[in-house]
């Protein structure tokens, strides 16, 4: 019998070679790759990211919940058709803006996200408007997630989200932040969300996607 | 003997500088940027084409220590020497490039202005325990292209001060070389006579990329003292424990002096940092974390082992306001900074992580400065040893206010704080307007913007560095504020 609540548990020590196991043997035993995916990994996930939000655990905790979780995906990926891959998350292209190499903090957005089942292609930094477009459209992006830490760079984001308007690319999400940016900046560019650190970034996404879902 | 701390002992930090040119010659360092890697490998060292890695062998270290200054002179924008930076000689200074400034009218955080930075250098310029100045905010009513430079020359124009800055481009450190040349007959002689200190931070871990690699590189072409500032986030990007963090820290600077020296011999190098701890929950990068200030402390004794002078982001703040956790975190800071001998310690009047600056905290912070000054002055027997002279008057008068011992010391003994310090008691208090202390600070920060005096630049002079941005700023139809 498959126990979730046991690979529940070993996602939430971020055990990922059990989380494999675990996952291989479910196969084994008939399961659905989709049941695994939600009763198995993103119920223990769910654990995690409330954890976290409550002060239990710590960010290492949460990194290695999300390393066990992409263990586990490793298996189910292939199993999953590309619809239901889609609605698990989505796909968000991210990278430090022109002129800026800070990336500390859009390393462990990309990570906090990747932990909640998103894909994240990683652009690094110093990203031109060129580079973002063609990552978004190669990769499908439901959101385009920008940082920039200097106030001499922030600006370049009005320049990347006018470049997408103009690739008619408006239906993609755009998110922005870093130490300079706030929801003023946002909205006076035009972003379609800001947020102050990694926790509250993956809460936006997530509303985001849910409501480009149910658009 | 002059009160110092120390947190580690000798042979630890030969273990760490060891180990630290073990790291240099075999891991090496990623010099993410073509033209600089060119460079170095140009210059002598082993790089790989492919990866961009290059390695430090020990001898060329060594060699590099050798050829850097153990001390420099600062001079102001006349050319006169001004500050020496050597030894256990400690200077503070306001730390550097927030992104907002504290309003002192409001009390509200917002972005700055040009305007906001001529008060903030001419009350920095008055401030008794503020040695000399930084490029501490950036005004926003310039294109972001001429930004970095255009605080310089904001600062440069309100006061004759030196001045800790640095380029936000990779191109920016040429432009603002140039622009101090205009002060000096040409550049040897500001190379000589350096009025500005510039930031250079490797791109931790192990890497100096594009923008800092070509600033240290410019910097050290034009022989400006540069500080070497490696940001670790204990945890994060660096070892949570002080040791492993020492070790990354060392790596890092001696990387960056090493270029320096390839590049000019001489240039001097501070042996700089601000190192953060990581909060595991927050994700935030408090520098005045209680294990920071354990590395900090730990590699002024490491600087002053390998015979550098030394920088530190101490004396600033992570709290939003001007409130107790401000005012502890500043003092505990630059107590400790002075104690162990730093010599340039940037962070009077920051807040918020590095991000917000403030006026009001400025003041504050040079009244713990004088405070931090004072502590380290040597105790030493003053006519009161034997005491038996000393004490007859003290029993048959009951006190010493009159002794000719206390007449001739107290008045270098005992320090009368300045406004910001309160210490009248509660009817003195009630008395004087029972003002707290943004009343107090507002009131002082007036007074010295009466007292400004510096005389303006010559006429020429401004006019040549104004047309410098003018034409060299990437909007052709930039109109620029007043200084
Ligand atoms: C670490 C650091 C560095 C490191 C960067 C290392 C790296 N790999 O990133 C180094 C030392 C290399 C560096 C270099 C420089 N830096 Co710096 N740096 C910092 C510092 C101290 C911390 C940044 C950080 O990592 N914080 C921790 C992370 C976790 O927080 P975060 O970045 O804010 O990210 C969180 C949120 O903002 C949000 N978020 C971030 N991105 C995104 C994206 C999306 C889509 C969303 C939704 C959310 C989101 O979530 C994150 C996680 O919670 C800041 C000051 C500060 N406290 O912000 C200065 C700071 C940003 N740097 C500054 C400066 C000046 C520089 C240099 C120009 C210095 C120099 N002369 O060499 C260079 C710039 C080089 C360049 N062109 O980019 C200034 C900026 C000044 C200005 N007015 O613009 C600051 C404010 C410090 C200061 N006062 O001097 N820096």
């Amino acid at each position: 019998m498959a126990d979730y609540a046991l690979m529940n548990q070993k996602l939430f020590e971020g055990d990922d070679a059990t989380v494999r196991q675990l996952t291989e043997e479910a196969l084994a035993e008939g399961r659905q790759a989709m049941e695994v995916l939600e009763e198995g990994l993103i119920a223990g996930m769910r654990v995690v990211g409330e954890d976290f939000k409550y002060n239990r655990i710590f960010v290492p905790e949460v990194l290695l919940a999300a390393r066990a979780m992409k263990a586990g995906m490793a298996v189910l990926q292939p199993l999953l058709t590309a619809s239901a891959a889609d609605t698990s998350a989505g796909t968000i292209v991210m990278g430090t803006v022109k002129g800026d190499l800070h990336d500390i903090g859009k390393n462990l957005v990309g990570m906090m996200a990747e932990g909640a089942g998103f894909k994240v292609v990683d652009l690094g930094t110093n990203t031109s408007d060129d580079d973002f477009i063609a990552a978004v459209r190669e990769h499908g992006a439901d959101i385009l997630g920008m940082s920039a830490l200097l106030t001499t760079t922030m600006v370049y984001m009005k320049t990347v989200v006018d470049a997408m308007t103009a690739a008619d690319l408006s239906h993609v999400s755009i998110c922005i932040g870093g130490a300079p940016i706030s929801q003023d900046f946002a909205d006076e560019i035009g972003a379609h969300g800001y947020a102050a650190d990694a926790g509250s970034a993956v809460q936006l996404f997530k509303r985001l996607v849910g409501d480009r879902v149910r658009a | 003997m002059r009160p110092r701390l120390e947190i580690i002992d000798t042979t630890l930090i030969e273990r760490i500088v060891d180990e630290a040119l073990t790291v240099l010659e075999t891991t090496g360092i990623l010099v993410d940027y073509e033209p600089a890697f060119d460079r170095l490998t140009a210059a002598g060292l082993p790089g790989n084409a492919e990866t961009h890695r290059v390695r430090f062998p020990r001898d060329v270290v060594e060699r590099a220590l050798a050829t850097a200054p153990s001390g420099f002179t600062l001079h102001d924008r006349d050319g006169e020497p001004f500050a020496r930076l050597e030894d256990d000689r400690v200077h503070f200074v306001p730390a550097s490039s927030a992104l907002r400034i504290l309003d002192r009218a409001t009390g509200e955080v917002r972005e700055a202005s040009s305007a906001d930075f001529v008060e903030y250098a001419k009350v920095a310029d008055r401030l008794q325990n503020i040695a000399y100045l930084s490029t501490a905010f950036i005004p926003k009513d310039v294109p972001p292209d001429i930004a970095d430079g255009w605080r310089l020359y904001l600062a440069l124009a309100s006061s004759k001060k030196p001045v800790v800055s640095g380029a936000f481009t990779a191109h920016g450190v040429p432009r603002m070389a140039q622009m101090m040349g205009l002060f000096r007959h040409d550049l040897e002689e500001l190379a000589e006579k350096p009025m500005a200190i510039f930031t250079c931070c490797p791109n931790t871990p192990l890497r100096w990329a594009e923008d800092a690699a070509q600033n240290l590189i410019d910097c050290a072409e034009a022989a400006i003292p540069v500080e070497i500032v490696p940001v670790m986030l204990l945890g994060m990007i660096s070892p949570a424990t002080p040791v492993g963090a020492l070790v990354l820290h060392t790596v890092e600077v001696l990387s960056g002096l090493t270029v320096a020296q390839l590049i000019r011999p001489g240039t001097p190098v501070l042996f700089g940092g601000a190192p953060a701890s990581f909060h595991m929950r927050l994700m935030t990068n408090p520098m005045t974390a209680v294990e920071a200030l354990h590395v900090y402390c730990s590699y002024a004794q490491i600087a002053k082992h390998l015979k550098l002078p030394c920088q530190a982001y101490m004396g600033l703040s992570d709290s939003k306001f001007n409130d107790p956790q401000a005012g502890a975190e500043s003092g505990i800071g630059m107590f400790l900074a002075a104690l162990a001998g730093f010599n340039s310690i940037s962070g009077p009047g920051m807040l918020d992580y590095v991000n917000c600056f403030s006026l009001e905290k400025l003041v504050f912070d040079d009244e713990l400065a004088a405070h931090a000054h004072r502590y380290i002055r040597p105790v030493e027997v003053k006519e009161d040893l034997p005491t038996a002279a000393l004490f007859d008057e003290l029993l048959a008068e009951n006190h010493l206010l009159t002794a000719e011992h206390t007449l001739e010391h107290w008045p270098e003994e005992l320090y009368l704080p300045g406004p910001m310090v309160d210490r009248t008691n509660w009817d003195q208090w009630a008395f004087q307007g029972r003002k707290d202390h943004r009343t107090r600070a507002n009131e002082m920060i007036n007074e010295l913007l009466d007292d400004y005096d510096v005389p303006p630049l010559d006429e020429a002079l401004d006019a040549e560095i104004r047309h410098l941005f003018a034409s060299t700023c990437d909007d052709p139809d930039v109109v620029l504020p007043e200084a």
